[in-house]
């Protein structure tokens, strides 16, 4: 019968789709010359849009006429089917030779030896000396040098001041506190009839700004979580209170919204996230929108640091890591480079490509923001341990169901450690 | 498939066994190879891209494997994990609530048109191609983009419900809602069950109508009594198809939820969560074994089916050796 024929093929689809790779191909890579970059054809992945696309071709263009013998092939996906992709092709011993890499993957694949050491380059084809002071040695672990950041960017707080006029509210001074901020976001919404911000339990990154104001950390250095459950249920009981008070943008709203940002719409009157998306926010929103100074309980520690936004890794199965190399080398420290991208990549990682940047109107406001904290930033983390994106999406998901009221505080702080604990553990 | 490869070698065994005889012409020593090499491209195709990477995924279900590392064999722990795994667990029961939604409603709507376009009427060919359209399109990005904006606050459908006082805030970002957003979504697409249905009334003997009416039969009888039964091989026949595609609900799910299934959860179908497992968390292992659960659970749906089937499933001509 038909139907049954139908069956069979559709399961075994289901299944086949799911089957990906034979066997791993693990094991030490073949490096070829390591210190003579000869002739050779390098493969580029980044993700991105078709926007970037263009500017990375740009780049790539530029390094190939200066470096004849070097020919770049690129390849770009959005994020998640980036991930996808990246999975599968390191699986399958075809990794490109140039990878863009996230923070929070580095040592996903840097602790399954996917990605070659850039120490044994340094001083030969890859040069590091003008990286940014908060950037420098952002992409080591245990010694060796997986990543390259191509930008950085910091957590920050953007706000609508028209809003904060209208509500009678002082704008925020460096110094304010979270009960100051949570008492203005009340007192907006209560006098203006829009939410006073997004919910900011919604990301974990608002915790470890809590965490580092207090002197600990999200992630310990040995990849452990570094609060406790204590410590999360404080956090998101603050945040139920915000909901409940319906201060701040209801959930319902936030998630049909997806991909924007309320920002963007104007649909709030500030919220905590990275400096750098203000250029994105301040395109859509009909508002004025400005930076200003994260709240914090400890006088003096605002919990900031320069994050590497993105940044470039080499496969430790690459056949030409010197040539590899001199491309990373390139994107980050050319001048040129710098003004092709802009802020593309975050505000670029080397002093030279910062001047370079011909940075304008809000982003010339983020890189202001960043250099007046520059004395401030306190010390780049470790890099997340293999499992922070699982984490960090079950983080947001937790979050979600706590501010729909499906689960209670308690629930949600055993969940997120259940989780934690498989993710870390293993 | 299995029976499929054996036919040709079994019935080539026969054919030479019958005629070991001093026949016309003895059996070429190349015959059974240019057999083989005939079937090779479909041969090929299936072992190396259906049966290679089943057994593959079978084997890997017993395994600890994160695409990097080689697997490490752990038993059955990825499927009792399963059962303690409350995201699991709400997958089975979305997918499983989805499937009891989705199906009835999206018969019953295929069948109602299909009614209506039975009928001699102008333009008969215009309606039936306009119902058909939504099946075309209905399964890409494109069109579950649109139906997430439809559904949302400050659009169409929301503005509507607000006028007669219903507010549900959109239902895109409603929990209680997100799922009925895809269950219509399913059912828009009523075109496939619609045609098989359109098919199965043409085949209904119009003497029997004339025979019902003379007897005073209203139309809801007529239906209850003439129609249901002598389609019923064609309502199963759609009742199966749509059941196993439904557990298979995809792109629309992942276009409207992402990989956590917003909102809070609603959306998370098991084909979501076992993408996410495998190509979110790189966990093949846990992931294949999910795979394999679908099989199961799909495969121990279609039995039920088949079974409950006998019971109501009427076959036209059933008189002779059918089953």
């Amino acid at each position: 019968m038909g139907a049954l024929k139908r069956f069979r093929s559709a399961a075994t689809s289901v299944v086949a789709l799911l089957a990906v790779a034979s066997a791993a191909a693990c094991g030490g890579g073949g490096s070829g010359d390591e210190t003579e970059a000869g002739p050779a054809t390098l493969r580029f992945s980044w993700w991105g849009n078709a926007e970037r696309a263009e500017l990375m071709q740009k780049a790539i263009d530029l390094f190939q006429s200066k470096n004849p013998d070097i020919k770049v092939t690129p390849s770009f996906q959005e994020f998640e089917a980036y991930w996808q992709k990246m999975a599968t092709e390191t699986a399958g011993g075809n990794a490109p030779d140039v990878m863009q890499m996230d923070f929070s993957y580095l040592r996903e694949y840097s602790d399954r030896n996917a990605l070659y050491d850039l120490k044994k380059q340094e001083g030969k084809n890859l040069e590091l000396g003008d990286l940014l002071e908060g950037l420098k040695g952002a992409g080591e672990i245990d010694g060796a040098l997986y990543g390259v950041p191509t930008g950085g960017n910091t957590w920050g707080y953007i706000y609508n001041p028209a809003l904060f006029a209208q509500a009678g509210i002082e704008e925020p001074k460096e110094g304010w506190t979270w009960d100051d901020y949570r008492d203005a976001m009340t007192r907006i919404a209560e006098k203006t009839g829009v939410p006073g911000g997004g919910n900011y339990i919604g990301s974990y990154y608002n915790l470890e700004l809590q965490l580092r104001q207090e002197g600990s950390l999200l992630y310990t250095e040995d990849g452990k979580l570094g609060f406790d459950k204590a410590r999360l249920a404080e956090f998101f009981k603050e945040g139920k209170l915000l909901t409940d008070a319906k201060v701040v943008l209801p959930i319902e709203k936030g998630v049909q919204i997806k991909p924007s940002h309320s920002l963007e719409l104007d649909l709030v009157a500030g919220d905590l996230g990275w400096d750098n998306f203000m250029a994105r926010y301040d395109k859509g929103a009909k508002a004025e929108l400005k930076l200003g100074p994260v709240p914090t309980d400890h006088p003096g520690t605002l919990g900031q640091y320069l994050k590497p936004s993105m940044l470039l890794s080499v496969s430790q199965k690459s056949e030409h890591p010197a040539a590899a190399a001199k491309l990373v080398s390139f994107m980050v420290n050319d001048p040129e480079v710098g003004k092709i991208f802009g802020a593309n990549r975050g505000l670029p990682p080397t002093n030279a490509q910062r001047a370079a940047a011909q940075l304008e109107g809000p982003l010339a406001a983020v890189a202001a923001y960043e250099d007046a904290l520059k004395d401030k930033f306190g010390k780049t983390p470790p890099a997340p341990p293999k499992g922070a994106g699982t984490l960090e999406q079950a983080f947001i998901r937790i979050a979600e169901e706590l501010q729909y009221g499906r689960i209670g505080v308690d629930e949600a702080v055993d969940q997120f450690f259940t989780e934690a604990e498989e993710t870390l553990g293993s | 498939m299995s029976r499929a490869t054996i036919t040709p070698d079994r019935s080539a065994e026969v054919y030479t066994t019958e005629r070991t005889g001093p026949r016309k012409r003895a059996r070429l020593p190349g015959d059974g190879l240019a057999g083989y090499l005939f079937l090779s491209p479909w041969i090929i195709g299936i072992v190396l891209l259906t049966l290679g990477p089943m057994l593959t995924s079978l084997y890997l279900s017993f395994t600890d494997y994160d695409l990097f590392n080689s697997p490490e064999w752990v038993g059955l722990e990825n499927y009792e994990r399963m059962f303690s795994d409350a995201r699991w667990l709400r997958s089975v029961e979305v997918t499983a609530l989805y499937v009891a939604l989705a199906v009835p409603i999206k018969l019953a709507a295929a069948l109602a048109v299909a009614l209506l376009l039975n009928g001699k009427r102008r333009g008969q060919g215009f309606y039936r191609a306009a119902f058909y359209g939504p099946s075309l399109i209905g399964g890409s990005v494109g069109v579950a983009i649109v139906w997430k904006m439809m559904f949302s606050d400050d659009s169409v459908v929301d503005q509507l419900l607000l006028t007669v006082g219903i507010d549900t805030g959109g239902w895109a970002g409603n929990p209680d809602f997100s799922l009925m957003m895809l269950v219509l979504l399913a059912a828009w697409q009523l075109g496939a069950p619609m045609v098989i249905f359109l098919a199965g009334l043409k085949q209904v003997p119009r003497e029997l109508y004339e025979a019902a009416e003379v007897d005073g039969a209203g139309r809801w009888r007529r239906f209850r009594s003439i129609t249901l039964p002598m389609i019923s091989s064609v309502v199963f026949f759609n009742l199966l198809l749509e059941t196993i595609n439904a557990f298979q609900v995809f792109t629309s799910a992942y276009v409207v939820g992402g990989p956590n299934g917003q909102p809070a959860g609603t959306t998370l179908f098991y084909t979501i969560y076992l993408f996410d497992r495998g190509f979110g968390d790189y966990r093949m292992g846990y992931a294949s074994a999910m795979a394999w659960m679908l099989l199961l659970g799909v495969g121990l749906v279609t039995v039920f089916l088949f079974r409950t089937a006998r019971g109501w499933v009427y076959y036209s001509g059933d008189s002779g050796d059918k089953r």
